[in-house]
């Protein structure tokens, strides 16, 4: 079996650890024997639909991101194209908004997205900074649960944890669902208790950490989705998360611990 | 007399016996409070300084920098320093406060201070500087300082206070830092790294900067040395690595983590060989090096300094416990810590004790040990272990650069994880501890009970 991966401006959004998603992607499937093919797609190069199962976009700096909003709308057919037909996505913060309809800063401006997401970010003065943790979605958890077995090592939850660093306040439109739901943290904006977007099998969320190598259920339903596409329903072998689950349970601590 | 500062003083100065006497080790809560009493305290004692201030900032080697500063002008001058790296301005007021009468009388002729980079503006408003020198800009605590473009913005606008007498001191080869050069009516100074290949260990890098900050083009390098240290320039605009007037050629990292440098000080020649490791110290000896050529101190004597100067307090801090022997680097950011892996992976058969805490001074967001290159070390480690609130994290971490390590090798508590750690070590090894900023007070605090009660700290 073999992934294909795709990560989405590698050298502009690469400011907040979030790197460790595709690390963790990686290692897990060749963990298993499964070959990768990672790519990197940056500013002038083409996309082109259906060329990867799963794409990577992750956070930047505020100039960055305006580089790479421009760019990313030579990429937007190919990229809603990809996800309509089953693709996988997780975006993360910067990454999540540019793929938004709009995002309007605190002077007014606009700046256009994709639209993948039906969703819309408003700049503001509140920088949400804290560790966060949200209940997953129970749709997404009853599929999770599927894709991901317990184990003698594992007392699994269905949460997600990670550490949220953003002033735009996100609001979903009815065509996603929330990603989760906030048990401690801001989320999407810090008033509707949501985190994150759901759209088909594109993510978006706040959560850097990096979110996947401490939530290894999480980044199991992503591989399982992703090689779907190709192989239909696949069951993954069984690793020993223990030392995953130990950073989680702490990280989870750590987060219901802050005031 | 002026007995809002006069009060102020005495206050400080009473907290600071209180603290004495009871042993704790805050050495900002005089400044702190005196501040608040007169919040023009550091302006006015700074004022009493014959030849002004120094201010030293940049988000690696500051401390360093610093303290290598004070060791060659103090051949010279009556320096006062927060040597003990309080760099906020309550850090300052609290060196002033402990150093002077409290008529206000400050027995010095030049102050050398350390700043954090949040801090810079309110440190120039106030010090109002002879000279300052910027080390260079990094991707740091992110939930604390910002973005690094956050950062440089605010340095542009303080820089723009600057009188045109004062002497801006930038590193060349930080394309952050070069750029600023056209805020500012200061005048500028250069130092910068002239080699074209480093004999490091090459290391997948985090850099801050990719594109040109004047016209958004990709900067090409024609050498790389660190993150987005090095040879550049625009192929688009006029921006380029300006030639620095104080430079190093022919480095040589050795593998015991001393340093060889030829140095070029305004085409004065001199052979350095430094008890400092990797890169980024060749950074610090430079930007001491370019600020002391401004007081008339002979190269040959910058030489004597900068090659009996050690390091302290984490930074390099080599201690001996009976037959072992305990080195401790710091760690605080991708950058700083790449730069230690590339030092570390020139040796073989580590004994490494790394210990993550996600305290505030360490940043609450532990996600940047993911842009951190632990693989640079595979085949280097003999032993492993992780300590710190977010060990687990860290041994996520490892587990992932596939550095093996067993549950029983986390350890919940960091003067157990020491302890331990060193019972395993073999007679005549080095156990290397890796902390962050407060895991290193602790690391401290559990060595000097085991060396028999000395206090680094307090150095």
């Amino acid at each position: 079996m073999h992934l294909t991966i795709c990560h989405l401006y590698p050298d502009l959004m690469d400011t907040y650890g979030d790197m460790g998603n595709i690390t963790a992607i990686v290692k897990r499937c060749q963990w298993r024997g499964i070959k990768i093919n990672l790519k990197n797609v940056g500013v002038g190069d083409s996309l082109i639909v259906n060329d990867f199962d799963l794409y990577f976009f992750g956070g930047g700096q505020d100039k960055a991101q305006v580089i790479v909003g421009k760019d990313l709308k030579s990429k937007k057919t190919a990229l809603v194209k990809s996800i309509d037909s089953g693709a996988v996505l997780l975006s993360i913060c910067g990454g999540y908004q540019l793929l938004q309809k709009y995002f309007k800063t605190m002077d007014g401006t606009v700046i256009d997205g994709i639209g993948l997401f039906d969703a819309y970010t408003l700049g503001s003065k509140d920088r949400m900074i804290q560790n966060l943790l949200i209940k997953i979605n129970p749709d997404l958890q009853t599929q999770i649960n599927v894709a991901y077995h317990k184990t003698k090592y594992i007392i699994h939850d269905t949460n997600l944890v990670g550490f949220e660093n953003h002033s735009g306040k996100t609001y979903l439109g009815k065509k996603v669902k929330p990603l989760g739901t906030v048990i401690k943290g801001s989320g999407n904006n810090g008033e509707d208790k949501t985190e994150g977007a759901i759209y088909k099998n594109a993510f978006g969320c706040y959560l850097h950490g990096s979110l996947l190598p401490k939530n290894p259920h999480f980044a199991d339903y992503l591989i399982t989705k992703a090689l779907a596409r190709r192989y239909g329903i696949v069951k993954l072998k069984t690793l020993d998360d223990s030392i995953e689950w130990q950073a989680h349970n702490s990280a989870m601590a750590r987060t219901r611990s802050q005031s | 007399m002026d007995l809002q500062l006069n009060f102020a003083i005495l206050v400080g100065k009473l907290i600071s016996l209180f603290l004495k006497i009871s042993g704790s080790g805050a050495t900002a809560a005089p400044g702190l409070y005196a501040l608040k009493i007169d919040p023009d305290l550091v302006k006015k004692l700074a004022g009493k300084l014959k030849s002004g201030s120094i201010i030293i900032s940049g988000t690696n080697g500051k401390t360093t920098t610093a303290r290598l500063v004070s060791e060659i002008l103090s051949t010279k001058y009556r320096i006062i320093h927060n040597r003990q790296g309080s760099n906020l301005l309550r850090g300052i007021a609290s060196t002033m406060i402990l150093k002077s009468c409290i008529a206000g009388n400050l027995n010095f002729d030049l102050g050398v201070w350390e700043i954090d980079e949040a801090t810079l503006p309110e440190a120039i408003y106030n010090l109002d500087p002879k000279k300052v020198i910027l080390i260079n800009l990094f991707r740091d605590q992110l939930d604390r300082y910002g973005e690094v473009d956050t950062v440089r913005g605010n340095w542009q606008k303080s820089l723009l206070n600057l009188s045109k007498n004062t002497q801006l001191i930038l590193n060349a080869d930080d394309p952050g830092i070069s750029f600023l050069s056209k805020f500012t009516k200061a005048r500028i100074f250069y130092f910068g790294v002239n080699d074209t290949k480093i004999n490091l260990p090459t290391i997948d890098h985090v850099a801050d900067i990719k594109y040109c900050l004047n016209c958004s083009t990709k900067l090409i390098y024609k050498s790389l040395f660190s993150a987005h240290l090095g040879h550049y320039y625009c192929p688009n605009c006029n921006l380029k690595r300006p030639s620095p007037k104080v430079y190093a050629n022919n480095l040589l990292f050795r593998k015991d983590f001393s340093t060889s440098i030829k140095l070029n000080v305004n085409c004065q020649l001199s052979i350095v060989n430094c008890h400092l490791p990797g890169l980024y110290n060749v950074y610090n000896i430079l930007a001491a090096v370019a600020l002391c050529s401004f007081y008339k101190i002979d190269l040959a004597e910058m030489k004597i300094q900068i090659q009996k100067f050690s390091t302290a307090f984490g930074r390099f801090q080599q201690i001996s416990i009976g037959s072992k022997s305990v080195t401790i680097f710091l760690i605080k950011n991708p950058t700083g810590a790449n730069e230690v892996l590339r030092v570390l992976a020139t040796q073989n058969n580590l004994n490494l004790l790394i210990i993550l805490n996600d305290k505030i001074a360490d940043g609450r967001d532990v996600s940047w040990i993911w842009d951190t290159q632990w693989e640079a070390i595979i085949g280097k480690v003999k032993n492993i272990s992780v300590a710190g609130i977010r060990g687990w994290d860290m041994a996520t971490r490892l587990k992932y650069a596939g550095l093996t390590l067993s549950k029983k090798y986390v350890y919940e508590e960091i003067s157990y994880s020491i302890a331990n750690s060193l019972s395993k070590l073999d007679n005549n090894d080095t156990l290397i501890i890796l902390p962050t900023y407060t895991a290193l007070l602790d690391v401290q605090r559990s060595l000097s009970k085991l060396a028999g009660g000395k206090k680094w700290h307090e150095q």
